[in-house]
């Protein structure tokens, strides 16, 4: 054998076989961690079935994660061999440190969702995503530092709960709003995220959680709704993936006689009357440092020559606002500005 | 268990916390937000009441003429475009006459001289070429032709902006930039790449949201700068103005540089919207553009300000860089291997490729070894030709940049390099499109901080070069 030939079998060897680092080093970490996400989410599967009053099955879990039943069946027997879970009488329950990793890995993944929403500018439609793969790599003590450092919130940008480090899961709140009644005002208090394609739908519609909406009529395949200063409609299967809980002290006149700062005329002025729960984040805190407070007098100041963006006075100063931020923004008291007024 | 002892009943302290962590739970959702809504009211309300407003508008209504003609449907863009053109003209008519004086002294003067001393001192040869035709020849070369326009543009701009009528750019063009996914303050930082692609870089800084900011560094470099425009003007006199009778050829070459400008906005917004569509894809987060009062601009204060700022920074940057291009173009055409120079076993090796653009191995070998600044291309384009065609009597010798007096002299020693129509018009396309200069990326390097996103600024301009000249030349030679 020729010097050059053993060199390069040295190399290829230790390319593979180096401890830790070697590509079959690399492989068997690999799968390692692929097994304890998949554990992991497997928990959170059975957390979420709990807490809602829903039976995980072999069958739910496989669905949940996508995996083959025979492989779902693997991984519960693995699990009950970690004392994650115990099956008894055919049902799978959780076992304490089961019940606090699932927990655990809830709360991680709700926290990053809030710090992507609140201090990133990382489109929402890859929150969910990105929370999906954070989930597994944060420590509690992570997940508490994150928490402290958003200011301990108590819901993430979908709606639910976050739940408390150590406390219980509580069920989620609201019910289908495909069921919500006819011209009755409700809260949307939850957005679900899953499957993403039907999340980005309904994010490209602007609703968010803390919205309110009224549905004012329900025909074939369609729910039309009004919210935000606009009609909407969503098809059932769609709205289904909203939940809604009931609203007091809020009228259908109230909501549909709604109007926004986008509506304004030049010549015109209003006084604000608050911002959109769809406005949130960098963009509210902006908006309000701007002095786009309730209760603040606006006025059409200027149109650019291509018709958006609109500048507005406010407090003195002239702020050009885009169509979708003016949008954003609720307006009472509107009224023509006297023409003397103008003039002086 | 701990508890505390009350005139009504004991309560311990878990309940407490218990009791807390529930009300905490019952409150709404939002009442961080509606906190922070009440404090900004309040605030508001005191603010009100204690300010006394004297019974005059808001705001000036001088103010308020000069912003409906300046941003009115009919004025608004002649306006603009005008002030832009005014300002480019300055820059270029103005900076002629200090560029040559600087010329004069630095390589006129003291570069002999310093030859005469590397002489007397007895340096070896190639000590003396290195250090005096290398390293202070370029650096020379830098400062002449970079610190006049910049000293010009920098200040105009500054003074623009002082009176506040960028954000009124800004504010009229902010439209398109929106429909590309982009901010309208994109067109300030835009505006300042044409002087200066490292100030370009630097300027994005006004753009708040990380997003749309890194679009604004990413496309800076398709506005033309200043170290571009004078390759572009000598291209478009020599090749593209002689296509057309004595008294148009003026018009038409002027005509042909800012096609090729409004080529590379059109780049920009292009590049923005392709981006924006696939990796920085996202939602525009909080825009909002403050359209400050006008005010009369301080003219000492900006002169001052924009010099040391913009022009002393850039400059510095620059002259960095400058120092080891030059002994690199310097060692390249003296460093022999089997009695030819590097330069030229570089240039051969470039030359298919650069044929196969439409330009030529010395055109692709110029833009390597003269990254650090635009400005000096174009001389070592003619030194690199000289070494190549072996023309006698030109230039100063091997690995020193020159450039000719008479524009016929340029064209005749371009023409026996084999420059043709082709070469002219891509190489006038590849100035626009190609990797920015280090001075630049260096900068966008400190601003991203990311090797990543400076790589991707660097070599997607680069692609689009290439892309574009093979695609001007296949077309062309299936044309002729």
């Amino acid at each position: 054998m020729s010097l050059p030939f053993i060199v390069s079998l040295v190399i290829i060897a230790a390319l593979l076989l180096w401890p830790d680092s070697g590509l079959v080093a690399r492989w068997r970490q690999a799968r390692v961690r692929a097994a304890r996400v998949r554990r992991e989410d497997a928990l959170k599967h059975v957390l979420k079935c709990e807490v809602n009053g829903e039976l995980p099955t072999l069958n739910s879990v496989a669905g949940a994660l996508h995996i083959r039943d025979g492989a779902a069946a693997d991984l519960i027997a693995d699990m009950e061999a970690h004392g994650l879970i115990s099956i008894g009488e055919g049902r799978i329950r959780l076992r304490q440190p089961g019940r606090e990793l699932a927990l655990h890995i809830v709360r991680a993944h709700r926290l990053w969702e809030s710090y992507l929403a609140e201090q990133t500018g990382v489109a929402e439609a890859k929150w969910h995503q990105l929370a999906e793969r954070k989930e597994h790599q944060l420590s509690p003590e992570d997940a508490d530092a994150l928490a402290a450092r958003l200011g301990n919130p108590l819901h993430d940008p979908h709606g639910d709960t976050i739940p408390a480090a150590g406390a219980d899961l509580p069920a989620d709140t609201g019910r289908p709003f495909s069921t919500a009644p006819l011209d009755t005002p409700v809260l949307i208090a939850h957005i679900e995220d899953e499957p993403e394609a039907v999340y980005r739908q309904i994010q490209a519609l602007g609703l968010r959680p803390g919205m309110k909406a009224c549905i004012f009529a329900k025909e074939d395949g369609c729910i039309r709704f009004w919210a935000d200063g606009r009609e909407h409609n969503l098809t059932p299967i769609l709205a289904n993936n909203l939940a809604y809980v009931p609203l007091v002290g809020t009228t259908r006149e109230d909501l549909f006689d709604e109007e926004f700062l986008s509506e304004l005329h030049p010549g015109e002025r209003a006084r604000m009357l608050g911002l959109s729960a769809a406005c949130r984040g960098a963009e509210r805190r902006r908006l309000l440092d701007l002095g786009f407070v309730p209760g603040t007098m606006i006025e059409v100041e200027l149109v650019s020559p291509s018709g958006d963006p609109i500048a507005y006075r406010v407090r003195g100063t002239v702020i050009a606002l885009r169509r979708e931020q003016a949008r954003l923004i609720r307006i009472g008291n509107r009224e023509t500005i006297p023409t003397e007024a103008v003039a002086s | 268990m701990a508890s505390i002892q009350t005139g009504v009943a004991a309560v311990s302290a878990t309940d407490i916390i218990e009791n807390a962590r529930r009300l905490r739970r019952e409150t709404a959702a939002d009442v961080h937000e509606v906190l922070v809504e009440a404090i900004y009211a309040d605030a508001a309300r005191i603010a009100d009441r204690a300010v006394a407003r004297p019974g005059r508008p808001a705001r000036p209504t001088l103010d308020r003429t000069l912003d409906r003609i300046l941003t009115s449907r009919v004025w608004g863009f002649p306006i603009m475009l005008l002030l832009f053109a005014l300002m480019f003209w300055l820059t270029i008519i103005g900076s002629n006459v200090p560029s040559g004086m600087i010329a004069d002294q630095l390589v006129g003067r003291l570069w002999p001289v310093l030859r005469e001393l590397a002489t007397s001192l007895g340096l070896p040869w190639w000590l003396k070429g290195l250090l005096v035709d290398g390293v202070y020849l370029s650096t020379a070369w830098v400062i002449s032709v970079m610190l006049p326009p910049m000293a010009i543009f920098f200040p105009l701009f500054t003074l623009l902006e002082d009176f506040g009528y960028l954000p009124r750019v800004a504010f009229n063009l902010d439209r398109a930039f929106k429909q590309v996914g982009a901010h309208g303050k994109q067109s300030m930082s835009l505006m300042m790449g044409f002087g200066c692609n490292a100030a370009g870089v630097v300027a994005t800084r006004i753009i708040d949201s990380p997003r749309e900011r890194l679009l604004a560094i990413l496309t800076n470099n398709f506005s033309l700068c200043n170290g571009r425009w004078p390759t572009q003007i000598l291209i478009a006199t020599i090749f593209i103005g002689s296509l057309v009778p004595a008294q148009w050829a003026g018009l038409v070459s002027a005509g042909a540089v800012t096609a090729v400008a409004l080529l590379g906005i059109g780049f920009t917004l292009a590049v923005s919207w392709a981006l924006s569509r696939t990796v920085l894809r996202g939602e525009v987060s909080a825009f909002s553009l403050e359209l400050p009062p006008y005010r009369p601009p301080r003219f000492w204060q900006t002169l001052y300000t924009s010099l040391i700022d913009r022009t002393i920074f850039v400059l510095w940057r620059a002259i960095v860089f400058a120092v080891p291009a030059g002994a690199v173009i310097w060692l390249s055409a003296n460093l022999n291997v089997g009695g030819v120079s590097l330069a030229q076993y570089l240039m051969h090796y470039a030359d298919p490729v650069g044929v196969l653009l439409g330009l030529n191995g010395v055109i692709l070998l110029a833009y390597i070894i003269a990254i650090p600044a635009n400005e000096i291309v174009i001389p070592t384009v003619l030194m690199l030709t000289v070494l190549v065609t072996g023309s006698q009597g030109i230039g100063e010798g091997a690995g020193v940049m020159f450039e000719l007096d008479s524009l016929d002299a340029t064209r005749s020693l371009l023409e026996a390099g084999g420059w043709t129509l082709l070469t002219a018009v891509n190489l006038m396309l590849f100035s626009l499109l190609h990797n920015p200069c280090s001075t630049t990326i260096y900068t966008i390097y400190k601003e991203t901080g990311s090797a990543k996103w400076t790589a991707v600024a660097t070599l997607l301009p680069l692609a689009l070069g290439f892309a574009v000249t093979f695609a001007v030349a296949t077309v062309w030679r299936w044309a002729s």
